[in-house]
């Protein structure tokens, strides 16, 4: 059982991120990108990770893919505007052949191991345990999160801000 | 006695060296002449000293008594060294006792000569080195310190006949006698190197050479002698490198007399003296030698027959009587042939002084038929140079007469009757060419006005009058053969001679010179007429025959092409291009770098992610091969 | 559904957003690319901590959400700057780091 939903998802997360790479249009990419972080919130169900899947459709779906899509509408380009790219084969076969040595000693590592799920309680990957998990040992990294968070809205507040004198 | 020796060669060096650096840093000419004079004269006097004390140390002793100083060992490699060191027997005695007598007499003689040149300190700085060079060839104990001297009076030869380095002419004149000298000296080495070889390292001293002389083969030897004689056709100016003779006149007169005269061209004669021992086993060779010799002679004589440059004609006469000297050691009369070296270098000295007095009375006048009547104005040349004539042409008591009388003689009685012809035919132009010299400057009814004649100094007259009294009477130094019993030299013997014979002999020789003096008087006489090129035999004499040409055909002009060959082609394209292809490549590789750095990030990245599948890769290879 | 299949997966996923970063110049796939590759990683610190029974894994990819939150509103924000200023989304037009002289 699990495993079938494990290929349905998987097959959403290929599909989801071909289409990013291969899709012509912003928006498509976008939709496409939308498809892979539900798919990827549901793999971490499967591992039973609650609390991640429910962060992952919060922030991922509801913050980054509406951000995006916000965005891309917002900036509302013309077909002028876009790249003309001419991807040719040649130069998906020049790519490819550079990642795949990455690809096949990663493949190769893996085939190496020998790992198995270790038998968890119940209250494995719930809010329960995050939470205490994330204010005992890992409070150091929360705080510098946050930090990093402040930084991050500062910035955007910086670039996104409009001067006076320039037009958009 | 050894310290004297040293000196004797090393003072001059020593002299030369400091009038050079002294010109060098007297920049603003502050030193006058008289500092230079000092020195320039005050060593060869000294060494002529030497000489005499060396030579009352060496008469009463044996003959084969030889005295020697050794400097120091030059190159030591195992078992074969090669000294530094001085030998004195009795050639070379001989040789140093003119050399530097002559040597001295003709350093006073350049001081008034040179007084008004600004490069006197100069001229003396390479005229002693001349000397130094002259006198550690001859004094050298082994070919190869010979050699050294050799190449070191071609050095000297060169510097100073292009002394008047500002006429492009006697730049040319003075490479073109380092060139043909070096053709010779190429020969030289060579015969020295496969003498060398066949020796097999005992020693290379002339002493250790003649022991081991015998254990050569015959094709060696004769090999050996003939290359070693084609390093003194090019030194004495022998058929063929003979080209560079007339046009080193170029140089000051005093170096034409002292070393285009009396002793750098000497040096050939004196080497195959040295290596008698060698071509006594080679008598061929000998005989080549000798025809090369009388060859020479005859058409140097022919040649200054119809010469009009005073200088070039005594030049030419230098080769002719140097053709002599080689007649006599080709056929192994070594003492003749010395003892002919030995009177040559007095009268021709004087004869070129006196040349080079009437040139400088004229303010550098050379034509002989721009001159005439001077007997009257320069009495005192006129008679030196008359007295030097009259020894040239062998004309008894002078000097001329005992040597080349011998070895005209020495030709009849070795039965090589060319030989002797030749001789006698170039004895009769001679005498008809010396004459014509003197009849047309010194003589004649033309009555030319000279404009304010130059004075002799004392400097230049002293000399000359020293130098007539020599040449006319050394030459009784060889009556009786004394002087060749005295130089004691490997001669070959040949069979006693009739007295009647010798009479005979005599007469003949005295007679032809009185002929061509006859006959230089009936054409020159009272009217100078300038020879005419008119009949083709003329012409062929007159253009010297045509040799400048011929060699100028068949060497120059290709040695020329090929090295214009190399420039344009070799080096301009082959050797450019490659360097510049080399300096090209590299600006494109650089320029392919830089396009890497083109400021595009994604550019950046895919770099990034190239590296780390290559990474990849490596990673992969180890694990496997493990 | 063994653990290997999930790394091989998030193996896939990751040379994907890595052939779109250097294959695509609109900016917004590049941006979508790069989500790509962190979320794969992601997936990989939830297998290990499910694989280890260890909740770290997961709170490093909970932080990781986070930082992928911030780096989005970066992001974005540097695009519309970039549209402001050059009209366009090419990565090949903006080349104010490149060497001015040799284009």
């Amino acid at each position: 059982m699990e495993s079938l939903v494990f290929s349905i998802l998987a097959l959403f997360l290929l599909a989801g991120a071909i289409g990013i790479v291969a899709l012509k249009e912003s928006i498509y990419s976008a939709m496409s990108f939308l498809l892979v972080m539900v798919a990827m919130a549901g793999m971490y169900a499967l591992l039973h990770q609650s609390f991640l899947f429910l962060a992952q459709i919060l922030v991922g779906v509801g913050a980054v893919v509406v951000l995006s899509l916000m965005i891309i509408l917002s900036i509302n380009l013309r077909i002028e505007n876009l790249p003309s790219q001419q991807i040719t084969p040649k130069k998906i076969g020049f790519v490819l052949t550079m990642v795949a040595p990455i690809v096949i000693i990663l493949f190769y590592a893996i085939g190496k191991t020998d790992l198995s799920f270790a038998p968890v309680s119940q209250e494995f990957g719930g809010i329960k345990l995050v939470g205490s998990e994330l204010f005992s040992h890992w409070v150091l990294p929360f705080e510098v999160i946050s930090i990093l968070l402040l930084s991050a809205m500062v910035g955007a507040v910086v670039l996104s801000r409009r001067r006076l004198d320039s037009d958009s | 006695m050894e310290v004297l020796l040293s000196l004797i060669v090393i003072l001059p060096f020593l002299s030369s060296m400091i009038l050079g650096l002294s010109y060098l840093i007297d920049e603003e000419r502050k030193l006058g002449n008289t500092y230079y004079t000092y020195i320039a004269v005050g060593v060869p006097v000294l060494i002529t000293l030497f000489s005499f004390i060396l030579i009352a140390h060496m008469f009463p002793q044996s003959s084969d008594t030889t005295l020697y100083a050794h400097l120091f060992n030059w190159v030591s490699v195992g078992s074969f060294t090669i000294e530094l060191s001085f030998m004195l027997d009795r050639l070379s005695l001989v040789m140093i006792s003119f050399i530097t007598f002559i040597a001295t007499l003709i350093h006073i003689y350049a001081v008034g000569y040179m007084r008004e040149d600004e490069g006197f300190g100069k001229f003396f700085a390479y005229f002693n080195f001349f000397l130094a060079s002259m006198l550690l060839l001859v004094l050298a104990s082994n070919p190869i310190i010979l050699f050294i001297g050799w190449e070191l009076v071609g050095l000297a030869s060169y510097l100073l006949i292009g002394f008047y380095h500002k006429e492009h002419s006697n730049i040319t004149a003075a490479n073109k006698a380092f060139i043909v000298n070096r053709v010779g000296d190429f020969g030289f080495i060579i015969g020295l190197g496969v003498l060398f070889i066949t020796l097999e390292g005992q020693g290379f001293s002339f002493e250790a050479i003649q022991n081991g002389i015998g254990g050569l083969s015959s094709s060696t030897l004769t090999f050996v002698g003939l290359m070693l004689f084609v390093g003194a056709m090019g030194k004495s100016a022998q058929i063929p490198l003979y080209v560079w003779l007339p046009d080193a006149m170029a140089g000051p007169t005093p170096v034409s007399a002292l070393i285009h005269a009396a002793t750098m061209v000497t040096a050939g004669v004196y080497m195959v003296a040295r290596f008698g021992f060698l071509y006594n086993e080679i008598p061929d060779i000998g005989l080549f030698i000798a025809y090369i010799g009388a060859f020479s002679a005859l058409a140097a004589a022919l040649m200054a027959s119809f010469e009009r440059d005073i200088k070039k004609i005594l030049a030419y006469s230098t080769m002719s009587q140097l053709g002599y000297m080689f007649i006599a050691v080709g056929l192994g009369a070594y003492g003749a042939g010395i003892f002919h070296v030995f009177t040559h270098a007095f009268f021709k000295a004087l004869l070129f002084m006196g040349a080079g007095a009437v040139i400088v009375a004229l303010h550098h006048e050379q034509d002989i038929f721009k001159m005439g009547n001077l007997r009257k104005h320069l009495p005192k040349t006129f008679i030196t140079m008359l007295i030097a004539t009259l020894a040239i042409t062998s004309i008894p008591p002078f000097a001329g007469f005992f040597s080349k009388e011998a070895i005209i003689n020495h030709a009849y009685l070795s039965e090589n009757y060319t030989l002797w012809v030749m001789a006698i035919f170039t004895a009769f132009l001679t005498a008809y060419y010396m004459f014509r010299l003197i009849f047309v400057v010194f003589m004649g009814n033309v009555q030319r006005e000279y404009s304010k004649l130059q004075p002799l100094g004392r400097w230049m007259s002293i000399p000359l009058i020293i130098l007539a009294v020599g040449s006319a009477t050394v030459g009784f130094l060889g009556i009786g053969h004394g002087f060749g019993n005295f130089i004691a030299l490997p001669d070959r013997s040949i069979e006693d001679v009739a007295h009647n014979t010798e009479y005979i002999l005599m007469g003949i020789n005295i007679t032809v010179a009185l002929i061509g003096i006859v006959l230089a008087y009936r054409l020159f006489g009272t009217l100078a007429t300038p020879p005419k090129a008119d009949i083709p035999f003329k012409v062929f004499i007159m253009r010297k025959f045509f040799v400048d040409e011929f060699y100028d055909r068949l060497f120059v002009r290709n040695i020329r092409g090929l090295s214009s060959f190399f420039d344009r082609v070799v080096d301009a394209k082959i050797i450019d291009g490659v360097f510049g292809g080399l300096s090209l490549g590299y600006i494109e590789v650089g320029k392919l770098f830089n396009s890497f750095q083109n400021g595009t990030v994604r550019h950046y990245a895919t770099y990034f992610i190239f590296g780390v599948s290559l990474m990849s890769l490596g990673l992969l290879f180890l694990l496997e091969v493990k | 559904m063994t653990p290997e299949n999930f790394l091989y997966l998030a193996v896939v996923l990751f040379a994907i957003g890595l052939v779109g970063i250097m294959l695509r110049r609109n900016l917004f796939v590049v941006y979508l690319s790069i989500e790509l590759m962190l979320s794969s990683v992601n997936l990989i610190l939830a297998t290990f901590a499910r694989v280890q029974g260890d909740m770290g894994g997961g709170i490093i990819a909970l932080l990781m959400i986070a930082v992928i939150a911030a780096e989005a509103a970066i992001f974005l924000s540097l695009i519309i700057y970039i549209y402001r200023t050059t009209k366009t989304v090419d990565s090949k037009r903006i080349t104010k780091l490149a060497n001015q002289e040799e284009k």
